[in-house]
């Protein structure tokens, strides 16, 4: 009998509020060790706010937890400390800074160890060539993709524990959304655990070992995504 | 003298007092960036450098470096505080910008009145850093004191592009500037950053205080004048941006000047708010910011 794995990431009864509006209930998520999971829904069905929930970003209550212990509330800077990093919905890169700038900038916990420093930034640049071709060019000058890139390899540099994405297809052509997921299934490959919020569902359950799916603000299914045999069963959850 | 030599003359006299108004001008960058704050308890900085250097030289016996240097670090710790009495309890309330102007104006009137209290209402003044006879360029006379002034503004703006575009502190204070919750997101501390950026402003404000002392006076209610005419160096410069504030306070200094010779001082305060409407119409981004 083999043990079920860890664990590391757990949400029980998460709820988050914007003032008056309920904008997620009592969800109930985890990630084990090595897992990509996949968080699927509509437009408006809470995804990001369940992100921004885990984070301590929202006003919240019930409990998010990393390897057993409850992440800080309404502190960014400590949750990133303890190695769970958002790649936010938008990116968040610095436009006006430079690509090299930026990936700094991921490593800024990371004091003085230039070694270190520089077998971060080789991973990513290993993982994202693009960005070595461009290091001196401004962040906000590149493309989308690009962009996107970047705000994944700015995520890296601070070596996370764990990855939380939030919609990393959003505004970009097919062609440089698979680039972008074949080089999460790379991550994924590696061990690095991953939290994939996506509106794209095809695209997120290509590399999903489980995906919730969110709608409304609630948690209404947990699927393996090789259970499904058509997109008209993810569909029925939506109009559920 | 010829109308050549009085104009050079107008020009270097403006050049000097835009380099105070350019340096006031930075602090407001400096904190606005860090948090979007507009903190007009700004020339109270300026006001509290040149007092406290004036008390240390006059009732400590200091020598005027030590007594400058022990004053723009008080300040800069007076700055400190100031974020952390009155702006940070707002902003973690995400207080609006108008309650934030209104908090540091009142920040600024609280420690004007404590040092009429303390030292009372008599202008003060400091001696010149260097007390030699003004140089000579052709009919134009410089002081020493102008020249320290436009050194030490140089110097005091190349650091801060150094600084910032150097230094992991100043690029972190740079992301903070730019998206305050993805730089936190990164690990920076944010927070951090925001008490920094008000000990660096304060201390420009101070070291502004302390270089425009000699060649003025202070006294507890020099620090609201200071604060609008950095305030107008800021937003003609392109608000946010250290280098064009710097830029808006020479030409806010030259202009004062001009309007000074050619009209009397009545009229310097109608030329500096006119300078300020003509680019609020013409060109609202500022010299170094966008056209419209």
């Amino acid at each position: 009998m083999t043990a079920a794995p860890a664990r590391i990431l757990e949400t029980q009864a998460l709820t988050a509020r914007y003032g008056h509006v309920q904008a997620l209930s009592a969800a109930d998520i985890h990630v084990c060790a090595g897992e990509l999971v996949a968080v699927l829904g509509p437009n408006g069905a809470g995804k990001s706010t369940l992100l921004r929930a885990i984070l301590g970003l929202a006003s919240t209550t019930g409990t998010a937890s990393f390897h057993g212990e409850p992440l800080p509330r309404q502190d960014p800077v400590a949750v990133s400390s303890r190695g769970v990093v958002l790649v936010p919905e938008g990116r968040g890169i610095f436009g006006p800074m430079t690509v090299s700038e930026n990936l700094q900038l991921g490593a800024y916990r990371l004091r003085g160890d230039k070694a270190e420093y520089g077998r971060r930034l080789a991973r990513v640049l290993a993982l994202f060539p693009r960005l070595g071709e461009r290091l001196s060019q401004t962040a906000g000058s590149m493309s989308g993709g690009e962009q996107q890139m970047l705000a994944i390899g700015r995520a890296l540099m601070s070596d996370p524990k764990i990855l939380l994405l939030d919609e990393p297809s959003l505004g970009l052509a097919p062609r440089v959304i698979a680039e972008i997921m074949e080089k999460l299934a790379l991550l994924r490959d590696e061990g690095l655990p991953i939290l994939l919020v996506e509106q794209k569902a095809p695209a997120a359950l290509k590399l999903a070992q489980r995906a919730y799916v969110l709608v409304l603000g609630r948690i209404v299914a947990c699927l393996d995504p090789r259970d499904l045999s058509s997109h008209d069963d993810l569909a029925k959850y939506y109009f559920h | 003298m010829s109308d050549f030599t009085y104009f050079a003359q107008v020009l270097v006299s403006g050049l000097g007092t835009g380099c105070i108004y350019g340096l006031i001008g930075i602090g407001f960058c400096v904190i606005y960036n860090a948090s979007g704050i507009v903190n007009f308890a700004q020339g109270a900085f300026v006001m509290l450098g040149g007092m406290i250097t004036q008390v240390a030289l006059t009732r400590l016996g200091l020598p005027l470096p030590i007594a400058a240097i022990i004053a723009i670090l008080l300040v800069a710790i007076s700055g400190t505080v100031l974020e952390r009495v009155v702006v940070r309890p707002l902003w973690d309330r995400n207080a609006t910008m108008f309650v934030m102007i209104l908090a540091t104006l009142a920040a600024q009137i609280v420690v004007e009145r404590a040092t009429l209290l303390a030292v009372g209402d008599q202008p003060r003044t400091l001696p010149v850093f260097t007390d030699l006879p003004p140089l000579k360029f052709g009919g134009v006379a410089v002081s020493l004191q102008l020249i320290w002034i436009l050194v030490t503004s140089c110097l005091i703006v190349a650091g801060l592009a150094v600084f910032f575009q150097k230094t992991k502190t100043g690029k972190a204070m740079r992301a903070c500037a730019i998206d305050r919750e993805a730089a936190a997101l990164q690990g920076i501390p944010v927070k951090r950053m925001l008490a920094l950026s008000f000990a660096l402003s304060a201390g420009l404000g101070a070291l502004a205080g302390v270089l425009i002392t000699p060649t003025q006076y202070t006294a507890f209610n020099v620090g609201v004048p200071f604060a609008i005419s950095g305030f107008i160096a800021a937003i003609v410069g392109g608000f946010g941006k250290p280098s064009g504030a710097f830029l808006g306070g020479l030409l806010l200094g030259v202009v004062q000047a001009a309007a000074i010779a050619g009209f009397g001082s009545g009229l310097k305060n109608v030329a500096a708010l006119s300078m300020l409407l003509i680019f609020l119409f013409l060109r609202p981004g500022g010299i170094v910011g966008a056209s419209k």
